[in-house]
């Protein structure tokens, strides 16, 4: 009896996950990806020919498309989808959207059960772990036959996107981290925001911000392990490398200092607040959800493409803008990144109909008038030209920023993320919390980031 | 000798089918095909997966790669991780005192409820309304607005506290969501209290036994089993609660509220430790079995066994 309550309590979570996905499921007419079984890797190979040949001819295929994103992204993503169904009659393409966190879930799951969705949304963090377990279709066949056009990609974006060799993923716009603050805050305070700040100005930004108009600042509570990471390359070091963290506890304790003086002097967001919000949500973020300066900060810590939907969540009278994250060497610190890619999964149905919408995704106008560069700049050049010239004032900004402030002073991205990193990354969040609560000195925290991260890497590094 | 005539055909008929081999009209088999859905339905969802569950459990799995056997390192790693140790403390304490809480408040309003007239039916629906929609995301993610720092409880209270913020106070947020879905013990103590005889309070207000002791001394014993019923149902959802959880505080702040069904999906599906997750799963299915034994063991002590 009690066995069986147990396996329905897992069976709870799994169905938990389920609605999720279906709550979530765009314009969707009630399919789901879990429909049919999905056939193994070399199944799908060996059977794509024919089925491609097939798919073509009569233009018929029926496709899962999942991504995470923001309203903004869901709402562009569809409204593509439903022009591209309208040039090609007969291809059927559902839309699955969730949270960030929710996806990765519902992704794992998915892959247990052999049904992954057609087409995935990929992730630099994530890729190495799925192009090493096989899941990612190799698309270099499409390439040489022409369904998908190279010829005006970012060589840069197309290598980060290849793996021995084996093109798995197509970068859909390229980022970079963006620090989005409200001008009319800084003018109040009577701050100047520049570009390529130093830690320290920024902190003097914040404290005089605090001190003068009582809004307070946020540094990626949370989701720490990227401005970490951005910090432990002006040391010339790779926060979580391949089964240890690099970065020494020196370097680290300095950084959890900050965020220990901040709650100390009171211009840093109080913990307290990001247990009432989705943290990761662009629509939840303190810059734009709170109601009062207390659980308000006057910035955010995100990347160049979330610009857009920060505007669109932004309330009345403030006056978004955007510049470098602070580091004690920008040039070091900064790099511009496949804000993420489109992948095929190893068990799609039908590969080469999925390239060929991949194909009109990054290649054509018609599709990049809809998406309007939300996912990052188009990595194909003639494309991203054309779609510069119609945004509006404001989305420009995110293509002046790329182009003109980054790209002119920034090094190489990381390599691919390490198993483990997202482990590693909640284990510097956890001690981050700890800091914040004042449970934890800045000191201490240094040390137990590099041995809990440490652990966490690791034993994914040893497991392989 | 009229009567028997018809019931001697009836037995004769199968009988004579079951001769030639046709184990079709047999009623055993009638039997099985009836209970063939539950029965495939109990072996596919639940057998089964138990069974692979126990093997991932020996496992290293991350759920995309092939399980790899490394026997009990999986329950050795319990031992030294703090968090995991933490949700145990998290989850007792949320089940010990969420469930007393929820059987005295659903006793409470059962008895409210127990005088007859002609909005009674109408107010059994009403409290029983919440144990419908409690558990669901929706009333969850209301839940956590109400309790955020410019929610409705602040702007009663006319305070400005961080109730989900704050380590003490972030837990009894899902122990009072808990308390409110008190709908089905409540019509379990209902039912009970209506089969107590009338005549027991007659015979104790003709000895001048008042309310409280009329209480004590007839409802209260006879409803021990009920209660005890109710309390071995309710601490097995106590501790598999996850819902609130994982929509309303996912743990935060400091763990204070990680359930161990919220950090054994963590595990499973957001670190791909499944072989571990799968471990902590059976080492659930011990606690509570555990803590039920227990429970029994004491019934022989307090619970009234007597016909009536």
């Amino acid at each position: 009896m009690r066995n069986l309550k147990r396996g329905a309590a897992a069976a709870l979570a799994a169905a938990m996950g389920a609605g999720l996905l279906v709550g979530c499921g765009g314009a969707s007419s009630g399919t789901t990806s879990a429909a049919a079984g999905g056939s193994k890797t070399s199944a799908a190979a060996g059977s794509s020919t024919t089925k491609a040949a097939s798919g073509s001819s009569t233009g018929d295929a029926n496709m899962v498309f999942a991504w995470w994103g923001n309203q903004t992204r869901n709402e562009r993503t569809s409204n593509a989808i439903t022009k591209y169904q309208e040039q090609n009659p007969g291809v059927k393409i559902e839309g699955q959207f969730s949270e960030w966190n929710d996806y990765w879930q519902k992704l794992a799951t998915n892959s247990a059960g052999n049904a992954l969705p057609d087409i995935i949304q990929m992730d630099y963090q994530y890729l190495n772990q799925y192009m090493n377990t096989g899941l990612l279709y190799d698309l270099t066949e499409f390439t040489k036959d022409g369904t998908i056009d190279t010829s005006k990609w970012n060589q840069n974006m197309i290598n980060a996107g290849t793996m021995d060799g084996k093109l798995v993923a197509v970068c859909a716009g390229i980022n970079a981290p963006a620090l989005v603050y409200d001008k009319a805050i800084t003018d109040k305070a009577g701050v100047t925001i520049k570009d390529n700040m130093s830690i320290d100005e920024f902190i003097e930004a914040s404290k005089k911000i605090y001190e003068t108009t009582g809004y307070k600042t946020n540094i990626q509570y949370g989701t720490a392990q990227e401005i970490f990471s951005y910090w432990s390359r002006a040391d010339g070091a790779i926060l979580f490398n391949t089964g240890k963290v690099d970065a020494t506890a020196e370097n680290l304790a300095k950084y959890f200092k900050i965020y220990e003086d901040g709650e100390k002097d009171g211009w840093m967001l109080s913990p307290t607040v990001f247990a009432e919000i989705t943290i990761g949500s662009v629509e939840q973020d303190p810059l734009v959800y709170g109601d009062n300066p207390e659980n308000q900060s006057w910035c955010t810590f995100c990347w160049s493409n979330q610009y857009v939907a920060v505007l669109k969540a932004a309330k009345e009278g403030q006056d978004m803008q955007m510049t470098t994250w602070p580091s004690a060497d920008p040039k070091k610190s900064d790099f511009l990144k496949p804000s993420q890619f489109f992948s095929v999964s190893s068990s799609a149905k039908d590969p080469k109909a999925a390239a060929a919408f991949i194909n009109w995704l990054t290649n054509s106008e018609d599709a990049n008038n809809i998406l309007l560069g939300e996912r990052g700049i188009p990595m194909n050049s003639d494309i991203a030209d054309k779609v510069s010239a119609q945004l509006s004032e404001n989305d420009q900004k995110t293509y002046t920023f790329v182009n003109t402030v980054v790209a002119k002073n920034c090094s190489d991205i990381n390599p691919p993320y390490p198993d483990g990193y997202t482990e590693a990354g909640k284990a510097l969040n956890t001690i981050l919390e700890a800091v914040c609560y004042g449970q934890e000195t800045a000191e201490q925290a240094g040390q137990d980031l590099v041995s809990q991260g440490t652990a966490a890497l690791a034993a994914k590094a040893s497991a392989k | 000798m009229g009567n028997q005539q018809p019931v001697k055909t009836a037995a004769s008929a199968p009988a004579r089918k079951r001769k030639i081999g046709n184990p079709i009209n047999n009623e055993k088999t009638a039997g099985y095909i009836f209970t063939l859905p539950f029965t495939f339905g109990f072996l596919m969802f639940m057998v089964v997966p138990m069974a692979i569950s126990l093997y991932y459990a020996f496992c290293q799995y991350n759920i995309l790669q092939p399980p790899v056997f490394i026997g009990w390192d999986n329950f050795a790693k319990m031992g030294s991780d703090a968090i995991y140790q933490k949700s145990i403390g998290v989850t007792f304490y949320f089940a010990l005192v969420s469930t007393p809480l929820r059987l005295i408040f659903a006793l409470f309003v059962a008895m409210l409820l127990l005088e007859n007239n002609k909005l009674s039916g109408f107010y059994r629906a009403t409290y029983y309304l919440p144990s419908i929609i409690g558990g669901s995301v929706a009333v969850s993610v209301l839940w956590k607005r109400m309790w955020a720092t410019d929610g409705t409880i602040n702007r009663i209270l006319g305070i400005n506290f961080p109730w989900l913020g704050d380590t003490r106070t972030a837990i009894w947020v899902l122990i009072i969501l808990a308390v409110w879905q008190f709908g089905s013990s409540m019509l379990i103590f209902l039912s009970a209290l209506k089969q107590i005889p009338q005549s027991l309070y007659e015979a104790a207000m003709v000895d001048g036994a008042n309310g409280w002791k009329r209480f004590w001394k007839i409802t209260f014993p006879l409803l021990t089993p009920t209660i005890f019923f109710n309390l071995v149902m309710q601490l097995i959802n106590g501790f598999l609660a996850f819902t609130q959880c994982y929509i309303i505080t996912q743990g935060k702040p400091m763990y204070s509220t990680e359930f161990y069904t919220v950090y054994m999906y963590d595990q499973s599906f957001t670190y791909y430790n499944t072989g571990y997750g799968a471990a902590m799963a059976w080492v659930m299915v011990l606690i509570i079995s555990a803590v039920t034994a227990v429970l029994f063991a004491t019934k022989k002590f307090w619970v009234y066994d007597g016909g009536l």
